[in-house]
């Protein structure tokens, strides 16, 4: 019956206590002692008795937990006796099993106590809950133990997002010229490896055949070694090396300060648009898209990175590497020379040729592309939608169209790409067979060149390679990179909306009177969302603001805080302009508790203290308490110390929402925002909300929101909005009995589906 | 009037933010069957359950003492434990060390990860450990840039205390996570 059987040595110490084998029902294994350490045992179950083993263990032994890997060192199972508690059954009643944070507990009622049956980790959870519960059923009848699981979803929305310009490229480049030691470095080791990159050839070529090879006493003699061939040789053989050598620990420098230099530059880039971009006002955001901000920044830097490591540097190197080259072609020979260049303008023509068709291309892909992760983007933030609604199959059909003509822009370009290829390597080739015959004819037939210099010749020809490799794709990066440059600098230049005047007004221990005058306000021009409001809310005083959906009753708070300025007319705090306010003064006074609370990674004491950093814990608790979130924080196994957020643990929508009225209660402001600040909560929670509410408006300017009328029911006054004006105004009494009113139509439409609601 | 109300509203937050400090006065005492009971401002605790408000960050302070059951109310809570007579002090400590069992990890022998799991062999303050992880799940957790979590399968708790003073080889093995 049980499914996991006890070891001899348990079933032997069992017996003693008059236990034996067949008699037992139930058993699971505990591994904790009820002082805090690791033991081995069990808990047996009879007809009629509890049994507990319990051996302890010496301070060698390896303990191992669920899936893990036992190693080779030897484990002796069982190192000690076991002791054994024996309880009747008939003694104990109502079991139970409390999970703490790093430990499991059974307690029961063992002759009127509560007593700790054992105690064991989460490795052996499982097993105890169903013996528990197994037991329980035993002892009477059909109680059953509820087990609870928690499932977390993640969601990740992907998204990606062209023009250029010479002053983009010198602005780009300005970050990366503040290292100027590292650029130093930088140019030193592209100086080293271009000059021994056409060192060797020379050497290699001329100088091992025909001078020392050759025995040529004149270029011996100039380094005192005419005659002296083998040390020549050797000399040459290590001066061979010594440029490898050379070239290998350049390039290996080059490497290191390149990665040190980008990431360092792309980091001040990366940081000037995020900087940029948290003093933007919310219209920014509402302009672009948010997700996609995000990931625009991390992959246009990379871009921008790419050409300005890879590619800047080495346009000069290979710059000078061929020009370099060519002059000592000529001067070695000129007519040689002159062969090797006749094929040049060929690839010039082919460059010129074949480069727009390719720019066109690069075009397409890049709008192919937008589409494509548009479209992805789309699916998966919109997943839930498109699930419910059962259209994945007309989602994928809908995909599948940007995602061919991506497959077919991509099959353009490569096949564009490998026809420059292919003529490129092609005139090349005959280049250099060009030389090699040309070369033949001059060594035997006139002897013209010596050995030596053809294979210096043929050396620097297959050198030129690469660079003219390197020019032919090098121009894409360039364009590449200067459109996210620019993308990136749009970010960076962007202007915040919302300025703090040259010199702020400081609003130090603020009333909190507000005053309206006759604003006027709109996202776009031309469109306007409030027309012309007029209001005077007074110190203290709860105002309730009522309308339907896109009145613009959000729109009215949003300005108060300031997230917008106002087209027309002004908003006064304490009779100074909004717009003459210090920004983080107003923003300390003026607190807002929304629909859609904003919870940062962090744990749960440093989000309710945000803003407030100075806060003492009890001040933290205090607050918590007041916004009835204290209890579930205190049922969470890190308490305030829970990491959530991003990639911590999952809060439900009313438990965010108490956490921001903590926040708002902590931060103790002057003007207090409610905006639909019960929205997302079921009935009870909001009934706690409404409560802590209820002691946070006290002494506040209060501007609440709502839908659910009864919410507002303490407003001292309450306005209507209505086509972005207010309609009607003053208190409920009086709304209610405006006959034909918006308030009244309102009250009544909530009133009938509550009394429906309540027949159901 | 308006004072009224006001008054009214303060009293209602003070019942809301009600917190009775237990101090040094009051008896905690350890039951035959080893748990904690409290007598507090006239009413007995037969038994009693101590919370971690700041487990990581302040593991002894803000206490918070509830009841066993009828919804594990609050009955209250204490400050700092270091101020509480000795007794209490090594009683609460006794159920905080069960109630909070957390091995340290002060050496880490290997780490190795395979199919999405990484297997650890470790040596903590309650003995050599080995112990897999799932490495989709965030079965690790930095509480600070040198202070980490990590939970088993079963979820079951293991701590550094400050990966600076593991060596860098051990470091190099904890790369994966950090």
């Amino acid at each position: 019956m049980a499914d996991l059987t006890l070891t001899q040595k348990a079933l032997r110490t069992l017996k003693d206590s008059h236990i034996g084998e067949n008699d037992i029902i139930l058993v699971s294994p505990v591994d904790l002692s009820s002082d805090g350490k690791y033991i081995k045992g069990y808990l047996a179950v009879t007809s009629d008795k509890v049994a507990v083993l319990s051996m302890e263990l010496p301070d060698s032994t390896v303990h191992l937990f669920r899936n893990s890997r036992p190693g080779d060192e030897y484990i002796d199972e069982e190192p000690g006796e076991y002791e054994v508690s024996v309880y009747e059954l008939k003694d104990t009643a109502h079991y139970r099993i409390d999970s703490f944070v790093g430990s499991n507990v059974l307690s029961a009622e063992y002759k009127g106590e509560y007593i700790t049956v054992a105690a064991f980790t989460n490795r052996y959870q499982e097993q105890m809950n169903v013996l528990v519960r197994k037991l329980r059923n035993y002892l009477h009848g059909s109680e059953l133990a509820v087990e609870e699981e928690v499932a977390v979803e993640e969601d990740k929305d992907v998204s990606k997002s062209g023009k250029s310009q010479r002053s983009i490229f010198g602005r780009t480049l300005k970050y990366f010229l503040k290292y100027k030691g590292l650029i130093a470095v930088l140019i030193f080791t592209y100086i080293i490896n271009g000059s021994m990159n056409i060192a060797w050839p020379y050497l290699t070529g001329t100088v091992l055949f025909d001078r020392v090879l050759e025995a040529d006493k004149d270029f011996l003699g100039r380094f005192g070694l005419a005659g002296k061939l083998g040390l020549a040789l050797l000399i040459v053989a290590l001066a061979m090396l010594l440029v490898r050598f050379m070239q290998a620990l350049s390039n290996y420098i080059q490497i290191y300060v390149m990665a040190k230099l980008s990431s360092t530059a792309i980091r001040d880039l990366k940081n000037d648009a995020f900087d940029s971009m948290s003093r933007l006002s919310l219209s920014f955001y509402v302009n672009k898209q948010t997700g996609g901000l995000m990931t625009r920044v991390l992959s246009d830097s990379d871009r921008v990175r790419n050409f300005f490591i890879d590619g800047l540097p080495m346009i000069f190197v290979h710059g000078i590497t061929i020009v370099v080259t060519f002059i000592i072609m000529f001067r070695l020979n000129w007519k040689m020379a002159l062969l090797a260049c006749i094929l040049l303008p060929l690839l010039v023509f082919m460059t010129v040729k074949l480069r727009p068709g390719l720019w066109i291309l690069a075009g397409k892909r890049h709008r192919a592309e937008k589409a494509v992760s548009g479209k992805a983007n789309d699916n998966l933030t919109g997943a839930r939608v498109v699930k419910a609604f059962g259209q994945q199959d007309e989602e994928i059909e809908k995909f599948s169209g940007p995602s061919s003509k991506l497959r077919d822009a991509e099959i353009d370009i490569a096949k564009l790409r490998n026809k420059f290829a292919i003529l490129y390597n092609l005139v090349q080739e005959v280049s250099s067979i060009w030389i090699w015959i040309a070369g033949v004819i001059f060594v035997l037939k006139t002897h013209e060149i010596e050995l030596g210099v053809l294979i210096t010749f043929v050396g620097y020809v297959m050198q030129l390679n690469g660079p003219m490799n390197f020019f032919a794709w090098v121009f894409r990066m360039w364009s590449d990179s200067i459109n996210s440059a620019e993308r990136l600098f749009e970010i960076i230049d962007a202007i915040p909306e919302i300025r703090e005047a040259e010199n702020p007004v400081e609003l130090r221990s603020p009333r909190g009177e507000i005053e309206l005058s006759n604003v006027t306000f709109g996202y776009q021009v031309g469109r306007p969302i409030l027309k012309d409001i007029n209001i005077r809310i007074k110190e203290g005083e709860m105002l309730g603001i009522v309308g339907r959906s896109g009145a613009g009753k959000s729109t009215l708070v949003n300005l108060i805080s300031r997230l917008y300025d106002v087209n027309e007319g002004s908003i006064k705090i304490d009779g100074t302009d909004v717009k003459n306010l210090s920004l983080s003064d107003l923003r300390r006074n003026v607190a807002m508790v929304s629909q859609d609370t904003y919870i940062f990674m962090g744990s749960v004491a440093k989000n309710i203290a945000y803003g407030n950093e100075n806060a003492s814990r009890a001040d933290i608790i205090r607050a918590a308490k007041l916004a009835s979130a204290h209890e579930f924080i205190s049922r969470l196994p890190d308490g305030y110390d829970t990491i959530i957020g991003a990639s911590g643990k999952d809060l439900s929508g009313g438990e965010k929402q108490r956490i921001s009225i903590a926040r708002a209660i902590l931060a103790n402001p002057k003007i207090l925002i409610l905006d639909e600040a019960t929205a997302s909560v079921d009935t009870q929670t909001e009934k706690a909300i409404r409560h802590s509410l209820e002691y946070l408006v006290q002494g506040r300017t209060t501007l609440s929101i709502a839908h659910r009328l009864s919410t507002l029911k303490d407003a001292d006054r309450l306005i209507v909005i209505d086509g972005g004006r207010i309609v009607e105004e003053g208190t409920e009494e009086e709304l209610r009995n405006i006959e034909g009113g918006i308030y009244k139509t309102l009250l009544d439409l909530q009133n009938k589906s509550m009394a429906l609601n309540a027949e159901f | 009037m308006a004072e009224d109300t006001l008054n009214i509203y303060e009293k209602k937050a003070e019942e809301m933010t009600a917190t009775n400090m237990i101090t040094k006065e009051y008896r905690f005492s350890k039951t035959k069957g080893g748990f904690l009971s409290l007598e507090f401002e006239g009413s007995t605790y037969p038994r009693i359950r101590v919370v971690r408000l700041f487990p990581f960050s302040d593991e002894n302070k803000y206490l918070s003492i509830r009841e066993y059951g009828n919804g594990d109310k609050e009955i209250g809570i204490i400050e700092d434990l270091s101020l509480m007579s000795e007794d209490t002090q090594k009683l609460i400590s006794e159920q905080l060390k069960l109630y909070y069992f957390t091995p340290v990890i002060n050496k880490i022998l290997s780490i190795k990860d395979e199919y999405g799991y990484a297997y650890f062999h470790v040596k903590t303050d309650k003995g050599e450990c080995r112990f897999a992880i799932n490495m989709g799940a965030n079965a690790v957790t930095k509480l600070s840039d040198t202070r980490l979590i990590i939970k088993d399968v079963d979820e079951n708790r293991f701590e550094i205390k400050d990966i600076d003073e593991l060596t860098s080889k051990e470091r190099r093995m904890l790369d994966l996570f950090l």
